[in-house]
């Protein structure tokens, strides 16, 4: 096995902003050299969100790793108070101040009681680990500001797992919440896409969803803290995983389902899959990677596969949550080869290899996507050159449809001639 | 080249590079980091791999380009530090780290880049490549940022003096090398169509009968940059320590467009002025004089500007009485340019909000003063407005009866719906604006385009609250880069004792002055809202 790595994944920064950054009152303050601070600040601009980037730097200079840089973070929190009067304000100390021994936990209790926001610091330290374990410690994290409630209402429940900067995860929330309404069952809060007060709240639910696995230990967390109990979930990706999601959430909380309104709906699917048949017949065995985190990228590969008969050759995941083993272990007859946070040269390798009709994954495939002449389809993070205003999912059963319909046109829009040159 | 370049291709790059031309980056909002410079350099270099000595997150967030967002660095190896190697060191990380980027990638030159973990936990860099290198097949060059002091962008400034003091001119083969003699290299920032912009320079040079020994970057070499020692001159855009060096250890001249250096000991603000007519001339007879072409030069130089001159009289026509409103600033279309296209200059805007937090009042007020002089040397006779609301330089606009406003597309908008029509300099900064003499031609051609596009009175644009000093910007970014500038002047005191060619040359921010992609439509005027 290679030493040098090119790697799939962020490190623990990038996956605590994700979680902070879901925190619609928060600013995040990377307390880091330029480098950082700019790499953040550019995933986020480059997204779809360009009026909500809420991302600054602490000023960090060169000589500051002589003397130390804790006046500098206390001038970006009095700062970030005074300009954008947030609900949180979270300071993530990177690589540099986290060797010098900056103690931003001291910096921020001496700020309690002068800045009306919260304060929460966290250790992000380059080489502390990678970006999902970054969003875990974010989110649970979060705890420690949750108000405990007595009696949490019935039928609420929180969603845990969503990041706002995953392509389409505004149009996914949003089918999520319409499945579950139609079940009767209310979304309280969402980890992350919430105020920083909703996410106080957060203990007023009678379970919590966690989607794909990702934030599970913010849900045992909240279970020992809160007593709320947690269902594990899969993303719902295409009819059979939309279904099983609503069925779980629904008897984890003692209600019936109402089954009309799922076959109405998976009616629509059909009428949908109807519309398309011959070109969806087309898709079938057409050979594909997936490349993407565990959160998502196993659930999809599973729609591509059963739902589309889609042959997902090699299934990449960029970034590992605690339940990618038993994934791994689910998913088995559904793709070909696994290959778990790889060297990109080692997987780009591997994909060209298998010879893929279309890849599956992040803006970073896209050299690869044409140098094999692959259409990519961007699913996964980081999407920096794609954007989504109107907000149509992936997730659900409305999901479904656009998810085919995304396939069908990536392959029958490409220019031939192009292809065969 | 063509009015919108050469052909559809370059028509969608020019459009593909104005989408990302918007973000309000580079000194605005934040600042590059020295990898991603450093990365911009090996990513010029054709045969080279970059090889990053830290954590992922080092490796993978830096993929992202700051100077280019369209175009990731898609291979970015790190050696993947993890909390052990922060306590225990790790060099033998990196010495492993390099025989593998070899084996796998095969390169000419490895660039190993170090990072803020290494850095700090002082790992050796310099022992570890010397050691390595000779067991691998390339050269191996190490960038640490600390080689250039404060010259910006550092990592690239950095990089390329590593390769010139450990590769290019160590001391080892200069003896060796035949020169080139009566040659130049002409080296550019790393951006797109490098080759395309000094073809008419290197015309020029030919004529002059002055060699172009290589051009940097088009499809460079590590082969390329081994023959740069032989020239007998280095002509970059602005002050590189790299060439510095070269001229030091190989004898190598130096050149740069942009005069900061001699701008500072005479003030003459058409040493900063390198672009039309008079700009290049000046620019092309100063070269020769280095070069000792001076006397052939004298008539090259008369020969190509009575033939430009007369096609751009013909160019011209259509524009005599049209008035336009200029932004001054450091890095804007060249004011001489619009004199040599025969419009009047009636408005000049000043905005100097962005170089506050960074700059002293006094190299401010020079700036401000440096673009009415130039006006006047033009013979302008400008309103000048400085740091006005839209509200006032509309006033302003209409009270002169001014045609043609000079507005990056983040601001046309605003004057659009006025009734105004707009002429977006980033284009033609970035593909068109260069030393020769065809280029005021093509600005004639540009403007007169500009002049006839249709009214846009209801822009969506319109639609959204812009700022009142910062007028590109929403007021939430406009927030975010006063609170980047007012962290960073006032915790370290950037503001002070800084000059004006330090804004450029070697202080604060020079990424504002390189021609850099998603930057160059934000920062023309060099303080443009």
């Amino acid at each position: 096995m290679s030493l040098i790595y090119d790697p799939p994944q962020d490190c623990k920064l990038v996956g605590a902003m994700r979680a902070i950054h879901g925190v619609s009152d928060s600013i995040t303050i990377v307390h880091a050299r330029p480098g950082c601070h700019c790499g953040m600040l550019l995933l986020k601009a480059l997204g779809s969100n360009q009026n909500d980037v809420r991302v600054i730097s602490s000023g960090f200079r060169a000589h500051d790793t002589v003397y130390g840089a804790e006046g500098r973070l206390s001038s970006a929190i009095e700062l970030s108070q005074e300009y954008f009067e947030p609900g949180l304000i979270a300071a993530l100390n990177c690589s540099a101040p986290a060797i010098m021994g900056d103690d931003i936990e001291g910096v921020a209790s001496a700020m309690e009681e002068q800045i009306p926001a919260a304060l929460m610091t966290l250790a992000t330290g380059g080489y502390e680990g990678p970006a999902w374990l970054g969003y875990e410690e974010a989110l649970v994290k979060f705890t420690d500001y949750m108000i405990p409630v007595e009696r949490p209402s019935a039928n609420k429940v929180n969603l845990i797992g969503i990041k706002t900067d995953d392509i389409n995860a505004a149009g996914d929330l949003k089918e999520i919440r319409r499945l579950l309404k139609d079940q009767g069952i209310m979304v309280n809060t969402v980890l992350a896409d919430a105020s920083f007060d909703e996410i106080k709240n957060a203990p007023d639910a009678s379970l919590n969803v966690v989607l794909g696995g990702d934030g599970l230990e913010c849900a045992k967390v909240m279970r020992e803290r809160f007593g709320i109990p947690y269902v594990m979930t899969p993303y719902p990706f295409g009819v059979q995983k939309t279904t099983e999601f609503v069925e779980l959430v629904a008897t984890r909380l003692g209600r019936e389902i109402d089954s009309e309104l799922i076959d109405r709906e998976v009616e629509l699917v059909r009428e949908g899959v109807e519309r398309v048949c011959m070109f969806l017949q087309g898709l079938y065995d057409m050979p594909v990677a997936v490349i993407g985190e565990s959160g998502r990228a196993f659930d999809l590969a599973e729609f591509l596969s059963d739902e589309l008969g889609i042959n997902v050759s090699l299934l990449a995941i960029t970034g590992k949550n605690h339940l990618t083993s038993d994934k791994m272990e689910d998913g088995n007859g559904y793709f070909g080869d696994v290959l778990i946070e790889p060297d990109r040269f080692e997987m780009n390798n591997l994909i060209k290899e298998a010879g893929v009709s279309v890849i599956f994954g992040s803006t970073f495939e896209k050299h690869l996507s044409s140098e094999l002449k692959a259409p990519l389809i961007r699913v996964s993070y980081p999407v920096i050159d794609e954007v989504r205003i109107t907000d149509p999912p992936y997730a659900g059963f409305r999901g479904t449809l656009h998810l085919c319909e995304t396939i069908i046109n990536a392959v029958i829009t490409e220019n031939i001639e192009e292809i065969q040159e | 080249m063509t009015e919108n370049g050469s052909g559809s291709k370059s028509s969608l790059l020019m459009s593909f590079v104005k989408m990302y031309g918007t973000l309000p980056l580079h000194g605005i909002t934040a600042i590059p980091g020295k990898i991603s410079g450093a990365l911009m350099l090996a990513d010029a270099i054709e045969d080279a791999v970059p090889l990053i000595h830290g954590p992922v997150g080092c490796a993978f967030q830096r993929k992202v380009n700051p100077f280019k967002p369209h175009s990731p660095f898609y291979t970015t190896p790190c050696t993947n530090m993890n909390d052990t190697d922060v306590v225990y060191g790790g060099e033998e990380k990196l010495e492993q780290g390099i025989r593998e980027t070899y084996e796998r990638y095969h390169p000419n030159l490895i660039l190993v880049i170090t990072t803020c973990p290494s850095d700090l936990i002082g790992d050796d860099a310099e022992a570890v490549t010397r050691e390595v290198s000779s067991e691998v097949g390339c050269d191996v060059v190490y960038s640490t940022g600390d080689f250039v002091g404060r010259s910006k962008p550092v990592g690239y400034q950095d990089a390329f003096y590593a390769i010139t003091d450990q590769m290019l001119c160590n001391g080892t083969d200069n003896g060796d090398l035949k020169r080139n003699e009566g040659s130049v290299n002409i080296v550019t920032f790393p951006i797109h169509g490098a080759g395309i912009k000094v073809a008419e320079m290197a015309s020029v040079f030919n004529d002059m009968e002055i060699g172009v020994n290589k051009v940097c970057f088009d499809h460079t070499r590590v082969e390329d940059l081994y023959e740069l020692p032989k020239a007998d001159l280095n002509i970059t855009d602005y002050p590189m320590q790299w060439a510095k060096l070269m001229d030091e250890r190989s004898d190598v001249g130096c050149y740069e467009i942009l005069g900061w250096g001699r701008y500072n000991e005479e003030k003459d603000p058409e040493l900063l002025s390198p672009y039309g007519i008079s700009g290049s001339s000046r620019v092309f007879m100063e070269i020769a004089e280095m070069m000792g072409k001076d006397g052939v030069a004298e008539e090259v130089i008369g020969r190509r500007r009575s033939d430009a001159e007369e096609r751009l009289s013909k160019a011209r026509k259509g524009l005599d009485g049209v008035k336009i409103a200029a932004i001054g600033g450091l890095h804007g279309v060249g004011l001489n340019l619009f004199k040599d296209a025969g419009v009047d200059v009636s408005v000049l805007i000043c905005r100097t909000q962005i170089m506050e937090g960074r700059l002293t009042d006094g190299a401010i007020n020079e700036i401000v003063d440096m673009n009415m002089n130039l006006a006047e040397i033009c013979g302008f006779d400008p309103e000048t407005l400085v740091n006005p609301t839209i509200e006032e330089e509309i006033k302003a606009i209409r009270r002169s009866e001014t045609d043609l406003v000079i507005a990056p597309s983040t601001s046309a908008h605003l004057y659009n719906r006025e009734g105004v029509r707009t002429f977006d300099p980033t284009g033609f900064m970035i593909h068109h604006q260069r030393v020769g003499f065809e280029c005021p031609i093509e600005l004639c051609r540009m403007l007169k385009a500009a002049l006839k596009t249709p009214q846009r009175r209801t822009p969506l644009l319109s639609m959204l609250q812009h700022d009142s000093q910062m007028h590109g910007l929403t007021p939430h970014w406009a927030k975010l880069s006063r609170a980047f500038s007012l962290l960073r002047a006032d915790t370290i005191g950037d503001g002070l004792g800084v000059e004006v060619g330090d804004e450029v040359g070697a202080g604060v921010d020079v990424e504002l002055d390189v021609e850099v992609d998603a930057d160059i439509g934000r920062v023309e005027g060099g303080f443009d809202r």
